[in-house]
């Protein structure tokens, strides 16, 4: 990017400095108001519809949709709005299907997180169903909230004029001790309200800006003319992709949607919204946001290539414009909104990895801390803990946690959606189904992009094999020691693990390494779930 | 010069899928607003 001015970065930094204090500001209010464990792990299912429709879908994007987004459409034109109506489509199964009917299941439950849902929905005797979730989420969790740290380390330290390892490390301390206070002081009301917040930065950020980018340029049609003269695929489609290439394009883009009811830290707000009226008014206003974010992050892509068409990361469109083109103030509330998309989704995510510790580990397994008070103690501390381990890690830049991270969307999403919406929609699954639908979810999302990075890579073909059947042995191992396996277990984990081989052959024999590996793995979590469920169909569920 | 304009998919996936679901959702929510309306 071109080197931006002292007066400027002045600007921007007072702006950054207020939109702190009032990220704080609000954390302290929420705090006054939470008083024990309901409240701090769902806000006492208190949301009213705004909070609850642009938490969940503030929570649920994260940078993004600020920089990943825009980056599509500068990069690939029109064609890269693909990611548009997969996440849409993804809102409205969350919106209409999942919400009206979860929130009035987790209410009569008494369920608190994702994995509380899944266990009392089927029954879990001896908690093989929650410790295997909570694995998988604070896995997936911790990876993803130290990607984010490192995000909103990085977008700190351009925005405030941090310069070298030092200032990295300032921006990254900065946004994540902000975002531990106000978590753990107040809990899942201090996550949703930020979120409000935040949400509704990112929202107006992303309608004027394109605005007045295109009026800049001098209207819509100049944009396409602009456009053109660059490159005629990018006002295509399909991107002047042919055959194979187009149609794993356009599932794998459509198929990120198939992700959105797994997610543990979108989904918890409908299960905390107020009453059914709240269900039915959020839908409106989540699906509003939605087109405003993913059209809006779309045009700033398009016009960033005629604007700037000499900026070598499509990804730094949207912060150029503004360092660049913008008044100063406004600038300083355009950045505030790309680092509010990271720390909205950072906050929910911290609270979701807190609360599979704090309460389905700690209170619920191990039947620890079971009055209110000590259950809300239980949960700041751990939040504190869980956040300071997270900058530890964004701090260290351990590869292998940004490993886990590619999986994280498509691991939740496919460990997860299936089982959820077979949960709220369909008799007959019982609780060795929705075990085998969490493992195959995994394994397939893990087997598959080893599958697709094997064509680069082909001693990664060894691998595959020793790690699902090594992954196989281990649990049957765990489940044999523990005696917590009856089995049905046993059959779920064959399942799984012959599920997650299957599946690496299939993208080897059939070439299949342009589809993104959560289509694949939602299926067959999907499949695994009715499946294994039939054969152990003697098992009735324990609730219906 | 050369003169460009979008393909009838690029059409479809800027601007009429987006302005076809935002109309679907208002009328779900009217529907909604009129049922739960004419229940009380």
């Amino acid at each position: 990017m071109t080197p931006v001015d002292g007066s400027t970065l002045s600007t921007v930094a007072v702006v950054m400095v207020a939109y702190l204090g009032v990220l704080l500001f609000i954390g302290w209010r929420a705090a006054k108001r939470t008083h024990g464990g309901e409240d701090f792990h769902l806000a006492g299912r208190s949301l009213g519809a705004w909070s609850a429709g642009i938490s969940s879908t503030a929570s649920s994007e994260s940078g993004w949709v600020t920089l990943g987004a825009v980056g599509m459409t500068f990069n690939y034109g029109v064609s890269g709005l693909w990611y548009a109506p997969g996440c849409l489509l993804g809102y409205l199964v969350n919106v209409y299907i999942l919400a009206p009917r979860l929130r009035p299941l987790s209410a009569n439950q008494g369920s608190v997180t994702l994995t509380d849902v899944i266990t009392r929905r089927w029954g879990d005797p001896r908690n093989v169903l929650r410790l295997t979730a909570t694995t998988i989420i604070l896995v997936c969790m911790m990876g993803y909230v130290a990607a984010q740290m490192t995000a909103a380390g990085k977008a700190f330290s351009s925005s405030l004029g941090f310069e070298g390892r030092s200032g990295y490390i300032l921006g990254v301390v900065i946004g994540a001790v902000v975002i531990i206070l106000v978590t753990s002081l107040g809990g899942f009301r201090a996550v949703a309200w930020t979120d409000l917040f935040q949400g509704l930065l990112v929202a107006i950020a992303l309608i004027a800006l394109p605005l007045y980018a295109i009026a800049h340029l001098g209207g819509f049609g100049a944009l396409i003319e602009n456009l053109g003269a660059i490159d005629p695929n990018f006002l295509s489609a399909g991107g002047g992709r042919i055959g194979p290439a187009l149609w794993g394009f356009i599932i794998g883009q459509l198929g990120i949607g198939l992700g959105y009811p797994g997610m543990p830290h979108v989904i918890t707000r409908y299960m905390a919204a107020r009453d059914d009226r709240q269900v039915q008014r959020l839908q409106v206003i989540a699906m509003f946001w939605g087109v405003a974010v993913f059209y809006g992050a779309g045009l700033i892509g398009l016009a960033g290539r005629v604007m700037l068409p000499n900026l070598a990361d499509g990804e730094q469109a949207l912060m150029a414009i503004a360092l660049q083109l913008v008044h100063p103030v406004l600038a300083g509330l355009l950045l505030a909104a790309v680092i509010s998309a990271i720390l909205s989704t950072v906050s929910s995510q911290l609270l979701v990895a807190a609360s599979a510790v704090s309460y389905d580990v700690v209170e619920e397994t191990l039947g620890k801390a079971s009055d209110d008070r000590r259950s809300l103690i239980l949960g700041r501390w751990t939040v504190a803990v869980v956040g300071l381990l997270g900058i530890l890690v964004a701090l260290s830049e351990v590869r292998l946690v940004f490993w886990f991270v590619l999986f994280a969307w498509s691991g939740l999403g496919a460990a997860f959606a299936p089982l959820i919406l077979l949960a709220l929609m369909r008799r007959g699954v019982n609780r060795h189904g929705a075990l085998a639908a969490m493992l195959t979810g995994t394994g397939v999302t893990v087997a598959w992009k080893l599958g697709r990075d094997a064509a680069t890579s082909p001693e990664i073909f060894a691998r595959v094999w020793w790690m699902a059947l090594l992954a196989a042995v281990a649990i049957f191992v765990i489940g044999r020691l523990t005696r917590a396996f009856d089995w049905g277990d046993h059959v779920a984990v064959a399942a799984a693990a012959s599920l997650t081989v299957i599946s690496w052959w299939l993208v080897q024999l059939w070439g299949l390494d342009n589809l993104y590996e959560l289509v694949p793995a939602f299926f067959l979590a999907g499949f695994a779930a009715l499946a294994v469920s039939a054969v152990t169909k003697d098992d009735k569920p324990a609730s219906e | 010069m050369e003169e460009y304009s979008l393909t009838l998919g690029a059409h479809l996936l800027l601007w009429v899928f987006p302005l076809v679901l935002v109309v679907l959702v208002i009328v779900e929510d009217l529907l909604d607003r009129f049922k739960s309306g004419s229940e009380r």
